[in-house]
């Protein structure tokens, strides 16, 4: 309380709390009353303190107790959520590493087995990090940590859109004959056309082969079950002749809303030629793969519209220029880079695209 | 149904800490039924999102617990939580600006307006002070406001609101110093030109 004997401006009482609660609630447990009294120059300096505070009321209404305690449950729910989350993220590495175990295991006892039979095959199971350690053409991964689809491009043009808890692995540039990419976990993939340089995605045991087409692939390693679906074009898989012996050379072929299951206990494929009779299936299917991208006579926005829902992107446009914009133009097939570069044609000359990450920039003077 | 404790001494906000550090659901319960108000209140005068800044401050109280390794052991707490709050609305905001294609990339804007204590006040010439006062605090900018409100309401130090609003100390020392000069200047050529027009001086 001696302090108070310096106080020479109005912001030294108001940050004094004993003053606060003698000015609102009259407490004065400080002897306010009277120590203001004492000298006649504090009093004024007091009452303008007064004022200050009496100006500067911060409504205090109590939550009722009951919406206190809902917030607290919902708090405590939020944290179970989430440790869930990352406790699954514990244990698929649990799961990955007493897998690499038991693969040493099996493999030491094949490589025996491999040397008396002289080098029949062997059946080990290869996971993800082991199949991107045999490419050298210097892959890049990316992780997707977060809760929402991520969209990747690659330099041909085609686009992943990987799942959360799923990484996909792929070459800065496509060098060779071949397309190469490594996935463990989810994507869909919507592959550009290049009839010479067919594109091969290798999810654990099975490998994908396409030329240019739209399809989904789960392959996370600790589930019991590898899947693909395909959504358009056709679509080759086989096992990974690296890995396995029995399924030697077995290619199946799929075709538009036909689906495989490799059940990886057993290395059987089970091909099911009517996705929507299949219960797991139905239950996987993803927002793009509902979308439709034909379009008759739309407006732009909302074309914009469904690929931000498709993708998990932002797109920012001029939408007075674009206003009264319509486009009809069949999308499907196509990778998302592409799908904005027949946008962007169809608009007209002076539009063009610009992509960072999931954010979108599509400048335009209107259209045609 | 509240259920208090009795004989319980309310516990300071350091112990609290600890305790929730070292894995006390009762202290987290505890600092979570003291500030979830203030910062709900904190909150709102950013957004007129209730529910959004609900959510933002239960995410920001169940961070708390998941990393409550990871915390520093001597912070302030409310401060803490204030800075916490503000940062994760920040985001979202941002977010929400991509998202809306607003072009204002502004930051959080403190749209909060302080009220009057009318049932404090008996003579009309007080009450002419104090609402002319009040009319030039809301009309302060967003953040020399929110500075004020940090200061005077949270209690909190210069240093703690530098932190917070993501300035040095200077700055945070010259929000406040400005918005009490203008304040005052306001106040000064207004005062005598009130009390020559209020009746109760005659």
């Amino acid at each position: 309380m001696q302090k108070r004997n310096n106080y020479t401006e109005i912001e030294d009482f108001l940050i004094d709390e004993s003053f606060q609660s003698w000015v609102r609630t009259n407490t004065d447990n400080g002897n306010w009353e009277e120590w203001t009294l004492e000298n006649p120059k504090r009093a004024k300096l007091v009452e303008d303190a007064r004022i200050w505070i009496l100006a500067m009321k911060v409504p205090s209404d109590t939550l009722p107790a009951a919406t206190l305690q809902t917030a607290l449950i919902a708090t405590w729910n939020k944290i179970e959520q989430k440790e869930t989350l990352t406790k699954k993220e514990v244990k698929l590495w649990k799961y990955n590493w007493l897998k690499s175990v038991a693969a040493v295991l099996v493999f030491g006892l094949l490589a025996s087995w491999t040397y008396s039979h002289l080098f029949t095959a062997n059946n080990s199971t290869k996971i993800y990090n082991e199949l991107i350690d045999e490419n050298d053409e210097g892959l890049v991964e990316q992780t997707n940590n977060s809760n929402n689809p991520q969209i990747i491009t690659l330099s041909d043009g085609s686009s992943v859109l990987l799942q959360p808890n799923s990484k996909l692995s792929y070459p800065k540039i496509f060098v060779g004959n071949e397309r190469r990419v490594y996935l463990s976990g989810e994507g869909f993939f919507e592959i550009s056309k290049n009839p010479k340089k067919p594109f091969l995605v290798y999810a654990n045991e099975i490998v994908t082969k396409v030329v240019g087409t739209s399809f989904r692939i789960s392959a996370f390693s600790n589930e019991p079950n590898v899947e693909v679906v395909v959504r358009t074009g056709k679509v080759k898989v086989q096992s990974n002749e690296k890995l396995s012996n029995s399924n030697k050379n077995k290619e199946i072929i799929l075709l538009p809303n036909e689906a495989l299951r490799f059940t990886r206990q057993n290395s059987t494929f089970n091909k099911i030629t009517d996705i929507t009779k299949d219960a797991t299936l139905v239950h996987s299917i993803r927002t793009i793969e509902q979308l439709s991208f034909d379009f008759t006579d739309i407006p732009v926005s909302q074309i914009f519209k469904t690929i931000e829902q498709a993708y998990v992107v932002n797109i920012e446009f001029p939408k007075d220029k674009l206003k009264d914009c319509h486009l009809t133009s069949a999308l499907n097939d196509q990778p998302l880079p592409e799908k904005l570069k027949i946008i962007c044609k169809a608009l007209g000359n002076n539009t063009s695209y610009e992509m960072n990450g999931n954010q979108i920039i599509i400048t335009s003077d209107g259209c045609n | 149904m509240k259920i208090k404790f009795k004989n319980s001494i309310p516990l300071d906000d350091s112990t609290l800490w600890s305790k929730l550090k070292a894995g006390d659901e009762k202290a987290f319960s505890l600092l979570f039924e003291k500030y979830y108000e203030q910062l709900l209140r904190y909150g709102n005068s950013f957004s007129s999102d209730t529910e959004k800044v609900q959510d933002c401050i239960q995410d920001v109280f169940a961070d708390v617990w998941l990393y409550k390794n990871t915390l520093n052991e001597n912070a302030i707490v409310k401060a803490y939580l204030l800075s916490s709050v503000r940062n994760r609305l920040a985001r979202i905001q941002e977010r929400d600006h991509i998202f809306r294609k607003t072009t204002s990339t502004d930051s959080l804007d403190f749209l909060f307006d302080f009220s009057i204590e009318h049932q404090l006040i008996i003579d009309e010439s007080t009450a002419d002070k104090v609402n002319l006062l009040n009319k030039n605090i809301n009309l302060l900018p967003s953040r020399q406001k929110e500075a004020l409100y940090l200061r005077y309401h949270q209690g909190l130090s210069v240093e703690q609101i530098a932190d917070l609003l993501d300035v040095n100390y200077q700055s945070a020392n010259n929000l406040l110093h400005r918005a009490l000069l203008h304040l005052r200047k306001e106040w000064n050529s207004c005062i005598p030109l009130l009390l020559l027009l209020s009746p109760s001086v005659l």
